[in-house]
């Protein structure tokens, strides 16, 4: 099993990676070693569980969705942007911002616009598929437990809610309740409202009995909420500046300072909540494999560096279409986001072991 | 000791205001974009980074909101309260996905406008958020959108407790009529927010979406395009896939508002008032009660309520 956070860094190098490069070659490579990946974890949940339907999750296929995505997104580029010298047929101008020429080139800018949309959301998908809701859930950090405790009451009662959504459904089917219209919802819906709000009254009063009190663990205080305040502030000036060339670099700086504000109070802030573990999860040696290997295509494609060129990243559609340039090199390099299937060949071991087994 | 209690309430308008602003600044990048490339240097672009940017600095505004609301009211009621609402609107959201309505017609707005009308701007905002945060848990539906789905699900929340004042308001000049005629315009004025929430929802959600569907480059590889063109453009894109799906949201939350918001709300005004209750140690009693003594008043000894 993989480590949270060696997929969480696998995401953030995926999404950088799609958001770092136009070029359809590239990003098709990408696109397959996604697919390969996808194929890895359906067989590794699959061996895990011993059960066909663990991995069917999914109403729709993912390759169905990048299609759908990528045909949206080229006819609407097409229809709307005109540029480009290849015409392919025109549209009369009094047609209000459709009129114009069609061109391929607007139609493969869509194309390549589909292709970085799909893979954004089919990383996520891998993310989200590979990743049980209890594991995103430790990702929050400890400085809104108020929220933890709250997402933990909301997921752990979505199976009771429905559980008693079914008993008040049968039970008003024995009294003949036929649903017919939005008003014959009613005797389905209050049932469900008032002992889900009854539900909470006792929940609460047992939480209370057991001492928990969310608002005396955690003063607020009001520098933390100063540097917070001051962390928005900086991204909002930096962010500004950033958009005028001249101010580049203060505006860069000044949203780095912005990102450290926010991030820091909260790391201070998770620090000072006690907290337990019950069972935490292994890192093994696998997992820094995966986080180096996206360190260093993130290192390596968008660092500054001599050992080879970078321009066959970027890669312009307008005013003609070309064909797109392709080192090898760099598509070796993307090739290293492919480590999690490595990870994924090697035998499984239970990842989580009782905190008491830990030396 | 008076000077740091005013600095501590100004801390929080000030930061309710300044991560708002910078959401709705995140989300009209696009707008402001090529207007100020135009003025400085035209035809030169920072494409790529505008959709991680957009989501990395609402991802940010909305963890400092968060973390300043999670404080404000959230004591252990409060807490379960909201986790069981939550429980039940993503439980709503399952049935939608599990039997589609037509366009993009969703339950889930109907409970967070009224928790937000009934239990407060923070609440509503927390109901909003978190209820997209949820259900994406379970959906597997965690993904670049999902910053702005909670802020714009959390702005729901939080501006329905605007409504309460507007309601009053109105109130006024219906001195004479009765408390079902009350209600009705209450309801009313709850079915038109829904109905705006509806549409506003649609809108900002495009403008997430937007640069990755039109893509920024050719919008700003000409030197001519300017804030009016990408306006329209925006409204195209608009018109063309997404008013026909907002309207139908809009229309599916006035249907359940007026199907069900009546006696929704008056369970959810009874519980308000059993959930809104203070308990205080005995030492605080105590000494409450000594105050109270000197002032001929007399209290009860144990919890209060």
């Amino acid at each position: 099993m993989i480590h949270t956070w060696a997929w969480v860094i696998w995401l953030i190098a995926t999404l950088i990676l799609f958001s770092s490069t136009r070029n359809p070659l590239y990003l098709i490579l990408l696109l397959l070693s996604l697919g390969i990946i996808n194929n890895a974890l359906k067989r590794y949940q699959l061996e895990e569980s011993n059960d066909p339907e663990r991995t069917n999750t999914l109403p729709i296929s993912p390759l169905r969705i990048g299609l759908m995505l990528i045909a949206l997104s080229a006819l609407f580029n097409a229809a709307i942007s005109h540029y480009g010298e290849t015409v392919l047929f025109s549209l009369p101008e009094w047609i209000p911002l459709l009129g114009g020429n069609i061109t391929v080139e607007a139609l493969f800018f869509g194309v390549i616009n589909g292709i970085v949309l799909f893979g954004i959301f089919w990383a996520f998908l891998i993310f989200n598929q590979a990743l049980p809701s209890h594991k995103l859930m430790r990702l929050i950090p400890r400085a809104f437990f108020p929220l933890a405790v709250v997402t933990s009451i909301a997921i752990t009662f979505i199976p009771a809610t429905l559980h008693q959504y079914q008993k008040i459904r049968e039970a008003q089917a024995i009294r003949g309740h036929k649903v017919r219209g939005l008003r014959d919802w009613l005797p389905l819906v209050m049932p469900l409202m008032v002992g889900g709000l009854e539900r909470a009254m006792s929940l609460a009063e047992a939480m209370t009995a057991r001492g928990f009190a969310s608002n005396q663990t955690s003063p607020k205080r009001s520098w933390e909420r100063s540097l917070l305040l001051i962390g928005i502030l900086s991204l909002l000036v930096g962010w500004l500046l950033r958009l005028f060339e001249n101010w580049n670099t203060l505006g860069s700086i000044l949203l780095a300072f912005g990102v450290i504000f926010i991030i820091g109070p909260f790391w201070i802030l998770s620090r000072r909540i006690p907290h337990s573990t019950y069972s935490r999860e292994q890192f093994r040696w696998h997992d820094g494999l995966i986080i180096a290997a996206a360190f260093l295509v993130i290192v390596l494609l968008l660092l500054p560096t001599n050992l080879f060129s970078r321009s066959s990243l970027e890669f312009e559609v307008y005013p003609q279409l070309t064909l797109p340039p392709f080192d090898p090199l760099i598509g070796i390099i993307l090739l290293f986001l492919l480590a999690p299937v490595y990870a994924m060949s090697k035998p499984s071991k239970n990842s989580l072991s009782p905190a008491t087994q830990r030396k | 000791m008076k000077r740091l209690a005013i600095f501590d309430q100004l801390l929080r308008p000030a930061i309710y205001i300044s991560t708002t602003l910078l959401g709705i600044l995140a989300l009209i990048y696009p707008f402001l974009f090529p207007a100020i490339t135009q003025s400085t240097s035209p035809g030169k672009a920072r494409s790529a980074e505008m959709p991680i940017m957009l989501t990395a600095l609402v991802g940010l505004a909305l963890l400092v909101l968060l973390y300043e609301v999670q404080g404000d009211k959230l004591n252990t009621r409060m807490i379960a309260l909201l986790g069981i609402l939550i429980a039940i609107n993503s439980t709503l959201r399952f049935i939608e996905v599990g039997i589609p309505g037509p366009g993009g017609f969703s339950p889930i707005f109907f409970l967070i406008i009224l928790t937000g009308y009934l239990f407060g701007g923070s609440f509503g905002f927390l109901m909003g958020s978190l209820t997209l945060f949820v259900s994406a848990l379970m959906t597997g539906g965690i993904g670049p959108w999902l910053p702005s789905q909670m802020f714009a699900a959390g702005w729901v929340g939080m501006s329905a407790a605007l409504l309460p004042p507007l309601i009053n308001w109105l109130g006024r000049f219906h001195k004479y009529s009765n408390e079902k005629w009350e209600r009705r315009i209450e309801l009313g004025i709850l079915m038109v927010f829904g109905f705006l929430w509806g549409l506003l929802y649609g809108v900002i959600m495009n403008l997430w979406s937007w640069p990755y569907f039109s893509g920024p480059a050719d919008q700003f590889w000409t030197a001519g395009i300017g804030t009016v063109e990408i306006i329209q453009r925006y409204l195209s894109y608009y018109l063309l896939t997404s008013l026909v799906w907002d309207i139908a949201r809009g229309i599916g939350t006035v249907l359940i508002l007026l199907a069900f918001g009546i006696p929704v709300l008056r369970a959810l005004r009874r519980f308000h008032s059993r959930f809104s209750f203070q308990y205080s140690s005995t030492q605080d009693n105590i000494l409450t009660q000594e105050t109270l003594s000197q002032e001929n008043s007399s209290i009860p000894t144990r919890g209060q309520i």
